[in-house]
């Protein structure tokens, strides 16, 4: 039941921006559609086969989606509407039933439409999550980040930064936005929102995996994004100087992190090889005997 | 002699067959008794006129009390809202009606922590209404016992389900909790419902509903059947209204097949939600 509320809010944004290329809302609509909260990816390998398994799935979506649109659209496309109007009082009202409320009355809906929504409160913050998700995507697509003259880190602490503004102009109630993600009810979908944007940011980073785990990545860039999002809600500085320092150093240090295990790693195969040959030395020499 | 006798009595006993049979587009069930549609309104008004003033306590014996449970799930899953419009159809003893009340006042008290201004505070309506002037005078006097009789909040108006007095698109919520049952065209009264409400407006229905479950099945039907009519006899001292009332059951459409007919009487995202195992169910639908 949850997976497919999910999934909702999603759809309805990616149906209400035409703007997004086919390949991208063919992974977009894959992934919507995975089952699990985990590991839904197989590691990317940009090679053939996977873009062919991602078009496959993307037209399925597309075809559900049609389905959807012709039985049920209205109802969704009134409640993205809603959804949106309700993010204006976000700033007054909180992540509350009384912004969706306010919402439904902005539009000229009945607020008891409010009472038909499942978890009242998680589907605001989830359409949040998931429009800004797509706004990064446009971004990303649009190509007004300059991401191409940039180093990795720099382009990892960019897209962080950008998708953290979005939040910037909620940040006095986005406490209370994570209280909600972090719920029982509300935390599958949050996570694998979470994970969904993590790996936009690896993908638009234009990062291929050969050198380090795909998941190990993942889970360091997520927590990375997290602590940012913590920091952000007490920093008080002008234009959040002090988040975006943070986010630098953090980024630096998972890549000397890497560095540190790389040389490690050297060491253990050195060492390896030394007891190996001496091993193979010694061996030699009782057999000679 | 004797065989002539048999055949006279079978040729009477087809004409009356087909004779029912042609009569059959203006018959309509009461229980298990096929009776003519204007028939079944006075019997049901019957019904409620000799149990209303034992309703309550009768359905307290009946569901154990799991009624009151019922009544306020069905309240949850409407979620009432200050400035509300509500109209609750069949409501007469004001069961559901206090408890929207309720529920409107301790939200509009939060929303005021939260500096929403009240202009919508007294706005908030709700409209008994029931075919029924009995039950309803069970229910002025039940709400004069809680000490809000004078709130303008709550008004009682003596009408049909199947032609409401209400304008086109005034109401935000409707509900019908174990009235439906007794409705003469079902299709008429959500057809009604659909007419009345605003875009966004939602329907509820609370009913008693099918069991499928098999063991339960059997122990449920015995308990109908059996016990529920001695019980309507020693408590209410009326066996036949609540021998109608378990057949009544009976004859309601399945809970899919409900589903189905809100559904095309207009509303979308027609859910149902079965409770004790299918005894009673709520359904809801919704305007767009």
């Amino acid at each position: 039941m949850f997976r497919s509320i999910g999934r909702l809010p999603l759809k309805t944004a990616v149906l209400r921006r035409g703007t997004l290329n086919a390949t991208r809302r063919a992974s977009l609509c894959s992934r919507a559609n995975t089952r699990q909260g985990f590991p839904y990816f197989p590691p990317p390998n940009p090679s053939q086969p996977q873009a062919g398994q991602n078009v496959g799935s993307g037209s399925a979506g597309t075809s559900d989606r049609q389905k959807r649109n012709v039985r049920g659209g209205d109802y969704e496309n009134e409640q993205a509407r809603l959804l949106q109007a309700a993010l204006g009082h976000v700033i007054n009202l909180g992540w509350t039933e009384e912004a969706l409320i306010a919402g439904a009355r902005d539009i000229g809906v009945s607020p008891a439409i409010v009472g038909s929504f499942p978890r009242k409160e998680a589907i605001l913050v989830e359409y949040f999550m998931d429009d800004c998700l797509q706004r990064l995507i446009d971004k990303i697509d649009s190509g007004d980040l300059a991401l191409t003259n940039l180093i990795l880190s720099d382009r990892l602490a960019k897209l962080i930064r950008d998708r953290l503004e979005m939040q910037i102009p909620y940040i006095s109630k986005w406490p209370q936005a994570l209280s909600i993600q972090a719920l029982p009810a509300n935390l599958q979908t949050s996570f694998k929102q979470r994970t969904m944007l993590v790996d936009e940011i690896w993908h638009a980073a234009g990062d291929h995996p050969t050198n380090m785990d795909w998941y190990v990545k993942r889970t360091i860039l997520g927590g990375i994004y997290s602590t940012t999002e913590l920091y952000m809600i007490t920093d008080h500085s002008p234009e959040f100087c002090d988040t975006w320092d943070f986010l630098n150093r953090r980024i630096k240090d998972a890549f000397d992190l890497q560095k540190t295990f790389q040389e490690a790693s050297y060491l253990v195969e050195a060492v390896g090889a030394g007891v190996g040959s001496s091993l193979q030395g010694f061996v030699q020499r009782v057999f000679q005997k | 002699m004797a065989l002539r006798a048999s055949t006279w009595k079978l040729q009477k006993s087809l004409s009356a067959l087909l004779a029912s049979s042609r009569l059959h587009t203006h018959a309509t069930s009461f229980g298990f008794k096929e009776v003519h549609e204007e028939e079944k309104s006075k019997m049901v008004g019957n019904v409620f006129s000799s149990v209303a003033s034992s309703y309550d306590l009768m359905n307290d014996f009946m569901s154990a009390g799991l009624h009151r449970l019922w009544k306020d799930r069905l309240v949850a899953k409407l979620h009432p809202f200050p400035g509300m419009k509500h109209l609750d159809v069949a409501g007469g003893t004001g069961d559901i009606a206090f408890r929207v009340l309720e529920s409107i006042n301790s939200v509009s008290h939060s929303a005021l922590r939260c500096g929403v201004t009240d202009e919508v505070e007294g706005g908030s309506r709700i409209y008994v209404c029931d075919i029924n002037p009995k039950m309803l005078s069970v229910g002025k006097k039940r709400a004069a016992e809680r000490g809000i009789d004078g709130s303008p909040v709550l008004q009682w108006v003596e009408g049909d389900a199947e032609a409401l007095s209400f304008p086109k698109g005034s109401m935000d919520g409707y509900t019908i909790a174990f009235g439906i049952r007794n409705v003469t065209h079902i299709e008429k009264a959500l057809s009604e419902a659909y007419r009345v409400l605003k875009k966004g407006g939602r329907f509820l229905c609370l009913e008693l509903s099918h069991v499928e479950l098999p063991i339960f099945k059997e122990l449920y039907d015995y308990y109908s059947f059996s016990i529920i009519p001695a019980m309507g006899e020693v408590v209410a001292g009326d066996r036949d209204s609540y021998q109608y009332l378990v057949e009544s059951i009976r004859r309601f459409p399945k809970q899919e097949v409900f589903a189905k007919m809100i559904a095309d009487a207009g509303f979308q995202k027609v859910e149902y939600e079965n409770l004790v195992g299918g005894v009673v169910a709520i359904h809801s639908g919704l305007k767009i």
